[in-house]
């Protein structure tokens, strides 16, 4: 069993990629442009220098955040596509923390980012709740909650914290932004930060008890429940760690990349981090790479836009069309005459060995 | 103010609201197949943005409204195959290829508009459909202006709400559909072909969906912009959910909708000093109190969202 699923794991994704590439390649070559030279500009966009790199990394950041939320929530077997609510309220709570309660330097940025989890977490608990208590679509609600979040951002940013003309917050203070790891090297500490929480995740989820209970009602919430495991509890706790890791990554992108709230903050951003955990299959260490994956997508569209006249948009088809491969190749690997199959040569295979032997 | 609220001001209300609701119940009737073959696809944001982008680009190019809106159907089809196959004929979940379909179809449009009109900067205007008014009806003071003046598809949609509702409850496709999203396997054992059938409310659905999409960019506005579809596909999820799974109940929840969004625009209008971001959360905040109060989740098909393993005994 063990060797050649853990090897599926990764193949699928890595194929998946290639052939999405593939297309989008055919896709370039219709548009009659040289797929070869488009990608050069992608992957050069990318990772042409190390200021360009260190940019991707940044870019990176806030995806690590939204997938991790994301996959979280569905270990438990719940789908939370609210990352981008979440997200966003975290920030606009850490812009209120930064505009109002004057508080400065190193305590002022961690207050900040505690308020913006926190803040995160209550936007989160909402579905979890409403999930719980009136058996509503998690789904539905996360994404009204969105529209909700998005708007009162806009309400933030053109009314309330407004300055100036244009409808954006005044930046906030230099001594609250995060500093960067290097002055040769512009990549703010949260990313160390979004890559250590990865870690913590993946431990918490395939290492302790609660982790456990976790994955227990997410595979089977029936089975769960005979146990004597508090079902609704795990659910709910699932739903405030989910929101409350968007809400931080919000925190953080504010006080990381953005520095202000305007038209557009995280927009996207929730939808990705689905993305990204699904293609990751949910484990936190996979997402914080295909997030980086995904980054350096995103990095390179705008180097694509703008050296080959190719709409960055070709490079959301991709990331679609990764996710199409790669969780309908884990479903296949599934199906039973594949498995069939599978059994077949993994049998052959340590016939072999015997033989040897 | 007292002027504002007068009888031409409800009426322009309501008028607005039929107009509103129709995009979101065209959506809900095709979600309301999908799931009573036990099909969530959650993936109607992106099969009315395909929708809305195609039916705009035939529109445009042949200035026949009718093409374009054939078309629009055509394309939220022909992009819900993908869903289609991946969930029916491999058992995938169903959520997250409706999710793979909001990410793929609006990155498909936004591309093929770009291509076609490399300056964005300029709102092209594409064909409108115009309103056939009904002879005679349309003469009714009030109500006649009201419900028999507008474009041939808002029509069609309320036809197709009586439809969809016989179909449901006194046709014998009918109600093997309905079996399917019961309980597939009795359904089988009765002769019914499941995946053929969850294949076919694939087909309406798309066709539904794309119509929603297409009838936002030839009879609401006669442009495309990106984000025109602005979470209308998640809005009629609920209406689905909200309106018990029945069409009569799914076209109440969607003029509710309707209402809230035509409310709010005109509040906007009424109070120009309120922050707009706030009279704009009206529709997505009616949404979620009507799933509270009313939105229990007892009356949805019980094999919703599974996927049907044939082999599998």
């Amino acid at each position: 069993m063990n060797r050649k699923d853990t090897a599926a794991k990764v193949i699928i994704p890595v194929l998946s990629i290639l052939i999405a590439f593939i297309i989008g390649g055919i896709i370039i070559a219709g548009l009659g442009k040289n797929p070869f030279t488009a990608y050069g500009y992608l992957f050069s966009g990318a990772f042409g220098s190390s200021q360009k790199f260190a940019q991707t990394l940044t870019i990176a950041c806030p995806l690590i955040f939204t997938a991790l939320a994301a996959a979280f929530a569905y270990k438990c077997g719940v789908f939370n596509l609210g990352g981008e609510g979440q997200f966003i309220i975290g920030a606009v709570t850490s812009i209120f923390v930064c505009q109002t309660t004057g508080v400065t330097g190193f305590p002022g940025i961690l207050l900040s980012l505690a308020l913006g989890t926190v803040m995160g977490g209550v936007w989160g608990a909402i579905p979890g709740i409403l999930k719980i208590a009136r058996g509503l679509n998690e789904m539905i609600v996360s994404i009204m909650l969105n529209y909700v979040a998005t708007l009162f951002m806009g309400y933030v940013y053109t009314s309330l914290l407004r300055e100036g003309s244009t409808p954006q917050t005044a930046a906030i203070a230099d001594s609250l932004q995060l500093s960067r790891i290097s002055d040769s090297f512009h990549v703010h500490w949260g990313f160390i930060a979004a890559v250590v929480l990865a870690f913590v995740l993946g431990y918490v989820i395939f290492n302790t008890s609660f982790g456990f209970k976790i994955r227990a009602v997410g595979m089977n919430p029936m089975a769960a429940m005979f146990n004597g495991f508090p079902v609704k509890k795990l659910i709910l706790s699932s739903f405030i760690i989910s929101g409350a890791v968007a809400g931080l990554g919000g925190s953080i992108e504010l006080h990381g990349k953005q520095f202000r709230l305007m038209s557009g903050f995280g927009q996207g951003f929730g939808f990705d981090g689905v993305a990204i955990a699904l293609i990751a299959q949910l484990n936190p260490v996979g997402a914080a790479l295909v997030a980086f994956f995904f980054a350096v997508l995103r990095k390179g569209s705008s180097t694509l836009q703008t050296g080959m006249k190719i709409p960055s948009s070709v490079v959301d088809i991709i990331q679609a069309l990764v996710i199409i491969f790669a969780v309908g190749g884990t479903v296949l690997i599934k199906r039973p005459s594949v498995q069939k199959m599978l059994n077949r040569s993994r049998k052959q295979d340590s016939d072999k060995e015997g033989a040897k032997a | 103010m007292d002027a504002v609220w007068n009888i031409s001001f409800l009426q322009e209300l309501l008028l607005s609201t039929i107009r509103m609701a129709t995009p979101i119940l065209l959506v809900a009737i095709a979600e309301l197949y999908s799931e009573r073959a036990g099909m969530v696809n959650i993936g109607l944001d992106g099969l009315m943005a395909i929708g809305a982008l195609v039916g705009f680009l035939v529109g445009y190019n042949t200035m026949n409204p009718f093409l374009g809106l054939l078309a629009g159907a055509a394309a939220g089809v022909a992009i819900n195959m993908i869903f289609a196959f991946f969930t029916v004929s491999l058992c995938a979940e169903q959520i997250v290829y409706g999710m793979a379909t909001n990410i793929l179809a609006p990155a498909l449009a936004s591309f093929i508009y770009r291509l076609s009109f490399s300056d964005t900067s300029v709102l092209i205007k594409g064909v409108a459909q115009d309103a056939a008014a009904i002879p005679g009806l349309s003469q009714i003071p009030f109500f006649g202006k009201l419900l028999f003046n507008h474009p041939p598809l808002v029509y069609f949609a309320y036809i197709l709400v009586i439809l969809t509702g016989i179909f449901f409850s006194r046709t014998r496709p009918g109600l093997n559909f309905k079996a399917v999203g019961e309980f597939p396997r009795a359904a089988e054992t009765m002769g019914i072909r499941v995946i053929n059938v969850k294949y076919i409310a694939c087909i309406i659905c798309g066709a539904l969906a794309g119509l929603g999409g297409a009838y936002l960019t030839i009879c609401y506005t006669n442009t495309y912009s990106e984000g025109i579809v602005a979470g209308r596909g998640f809005i009629a999820l609920s209406a689905v959910i909200f309106g018990r799974w029945v069409s009569g109940g799914v076209m109440m929840a969607c003029l509710l909708f309707g209402f809230c969004d035509a409310l709010q625009i005109r509040l906007q209008l009424i109070f120009p000093n309120t922050p707009y971001q706030l009279l704009q959360m009206i529709p997505y905040v009616c949404t979620l109190l009507a799933l509270i109060f009313f939105g229990i989740r007892k009356n949805g098909p019980k094999a919703n969202g599974q996927p049907y393993f044939r082999e599998e005994r």
